[in-house]
């Protein structure tokens, strides 16, 4: 079946995405065998390892043996910055892309012509099990660049047969005008970038009911389902999340379809999952919540084995309503390295953006701020107010401020310092939003 | 009778009064009286204008947070007791005052739950009233 014929349909390979778990299981455990021993043969990183485990590709029977290969962490990607992972010779590359990450040397990835053909054909599934069918109008406010996210998007999109409009990042009035002139029908963005465009949209009295707008597909950051339901309302359109990292590819890893919205398929026909205790790195149990562990199934140009996401979250194989059989998981909310130690107590940012998701008169918009002044670690949640929720008396004031910090405090069991900001004041970013400032000196 | 106060919300930073001065000055809205108050964290900036619902909308469309109420204003005569006279026409009335603050001229207004109630007592001691056009 070619491209057009599959794009039409509602569901892009139903001949994997439907298939019985057995036979998607029976085709993952075969192409696993084959990136073993593709990674084990090219690549130094992988045989050192395997050896010094006393594993050879040749004993890798079933998925227990698979599970007892070493894990593969972002230091090793690091360690052996830039080409030390590559699989081939650079000749048979024929791009790369690169994370910043927060700390020390970027991460680098290359792809052959191969990946990026399988890299194209995940994001197709994946957009079209959103809701985006060819013919859409795609506009993309990704920056293009190193970040997976522009290119990884623009080829699927293309390849699916929409039509690309490839405005990237920043200008958010040219953003306005475009979706306006060319009748873009599909947005990419980060849900918060996605917010300052309706936010800037509604000042300038663009109308969004009347907008050709009609699918969000956002990325690049969690997106709090508040923000995803604000967004769907205020700017009339359907919203899915889609999740990827870099190193094992970039966006296309698993995505919403419309029936289930608060997980995400797994394109298992080109990852292995599995669900680790982050402790102990033992594996969890279908359904218990742990951190991701990605093998992708195909990957030349720099295979990864039992690749730590550190993102945290659950997967079910339970069918799907929409008729897939594909594997979900739980949208990630937190990493496991997003972990923040205050006063001792474990804490997760996005604890404390559910509890503000349910404070009436707190708007999506938070920042955090963690500092030892004191020599004690403090937690500041800076919280933007909603227009209704101001008023003349500080008395009032105060009480919805102690009452949102008695909120935090009984769910993270830690107090808490709440601080009231003006609205637009926490800056709205085009990349990933940095919601976290940690001061500490110690 | 009475006048329109704007209560605006505003972070204790350098900058942010003068952001929403400039912002009136550009409107051509005359101040005609303002009181800051703070927490500490936060502050509200309380405004006596002569155009009170164009300065609201055009603070809002500027993306401050405003509140409008009604305040009572009087006329102060500047001679020694009238205060003392004022409130305590007020106390006798069991009227609590929640804060006040003196404008132009040598008009006050003060935070009452009952405005009217309060203007009612207040002419019986012969006090001037003013209201939202005295203002202009
Ligand atoms: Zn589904």
């Amino acid at each position: 079946m070619n491209i057009q014929q599959r794009a039409a349909q509602p569901i892009f390979n139903p001949k994997f995405e439907c298939a019985s778990r057995d036979e998607i299981r029976c085709f993952q455990l075969q192409e696993l065998r084959k990136q073993v021993a593709w990674a084990y043969e090219k690549v130094d990183y992988y045989r050192q390892n395997l050896d010094a485990a006393g594993i050879e590709p040749g004993d890798i029977k079933g998925f227990e043996d698979f599970s007892k290969l070493p894990l593969t962490d972002k230091t090793a990607l690091r360690d052996n910055y830039p080409y030390g992972l590559f699989a081939v010779p650079l000749d048979q590359i024929i791009r790369i892309h690169a994370s910043s990450g927060t700390t020390g040397k970027p991460i680098v990835v290359g792809y052959t012509r191969q990946d990026v053909e399988e890299w194209r054909y995940c994001i197709m599934a994946m957009i079209q099990q959103a809701g985006v069918v060819p013919g859409d109008r795609a506009q993309m406010a990704f920056g293009y660049g190193m970040f997976t996210g522009g290119f990884g998007l623009h080829y699927g999109l293309e390849g699916l047969g929409c039509m690309m409009i490839p405005a990237s990042a920043g200008n958010t009035e040219r953003h306005l005008m475009m979706i306006e002139d060319y009748g873009t029908t599909v947005l990419v963005a980060t849900p918060s970038y996605a917010m300052h465009i309706c936010e800037v949209g509604e000042e300038l009295g663009f109308d969004w009911q009347k907008s050709t707008l009609r699918v969000g597909l956002f990325g690049g950051e969690p997106c709090p389902p508040k923000l995803k339901s604000e967004i769907e309302k205020r700017m009339y359109i359907t919203c899915t999340d889609n999740y990827g990292l870099t190193e094992v590819m970039g966006p296309g890893v698993s995505g919403e379809c419309l029936t289930s919205r608060d997980q995400q398929h797994i394109m298992e026909d080109h990852f292995y999952w599995e669900v680790i205790d982050p402790e102990s790195g033992a594996v969890l149990p279908e359904g218990a919540e742990g951190e991701l562990v990605l093998t992708p199934l195909q990957k030349q140009g720099v295979p990864l084995l039992r690749y730590r996401t550190h993102d945290l979250t659950s997967v079910t194989t339970v069918p799907c309503g929409c008729g897939r059989t594909t594997a979900r998981m739980n949208k990630v909310r937190h990493r496991s390295d997003d972990m923040l130690i205050i006063r001792g107590t474990n804490v997760y940012p996005s604890q404390i953006e559910d509890v503000l998701a349910d404070v009436e008169g707190a708007s999506a918009h938070y920042r955090l701020l963690v500092d030892d002044e004191t020599g004690l670690d403090r937690l500041t949640v800076m919280l933007e107010l909603l227009p209704f929720a101001f008023t003349d008396s500080f008395a009032e004031m105060e009480s919805f401020r102690v009452q949102v910090a008695d909120k935090l405090k009984g769910v993270l069991q830690v107090s808490v310092e709440v601080k009231l900001v003006e609205p637009g004041s926490i800056e709205r970013t085009m990349g990933k939003t940095q919601h976290l400032e940690d001061k500490r000196k110690r | 009778m009475s006048v329109s106060q704007l209560s605006v919300f505003a972070e204790n930073q350098p900058g942010r009064l003068s952001r929403l001065t400039a912002l009136l000055e550009r409107e051509a809205i005359s101040i005609r009286g303002f009181a800051v108050a703070d927490t500490g964290d936060f502050g509200i900036v309380r405004l006596i204008v002569d155009e009170p619902k164009k300065a609201q909308s055009c603070l809002q469309a500027a993306g401050f947070l405003v509140q409008a109420n009604d305040l009572l204003c009087l006329e102060l005569p500047d001679a020694p007791g009238f205060l003392n006279l004022v409130v305590s026409a007020m106390a006798d009335a069991e009227i609590s005052v929640e804060y006040g603050y003196s404008l132009v001229s040598t008009y006050v207004v003060f935070k009452v739950l009952d405005v009217a109630f309060a203007e009612q007592q207040l002419l019986k001691q012969d006090i001037r009233i003013i209201n939202q056009s005295d203002l202009v």
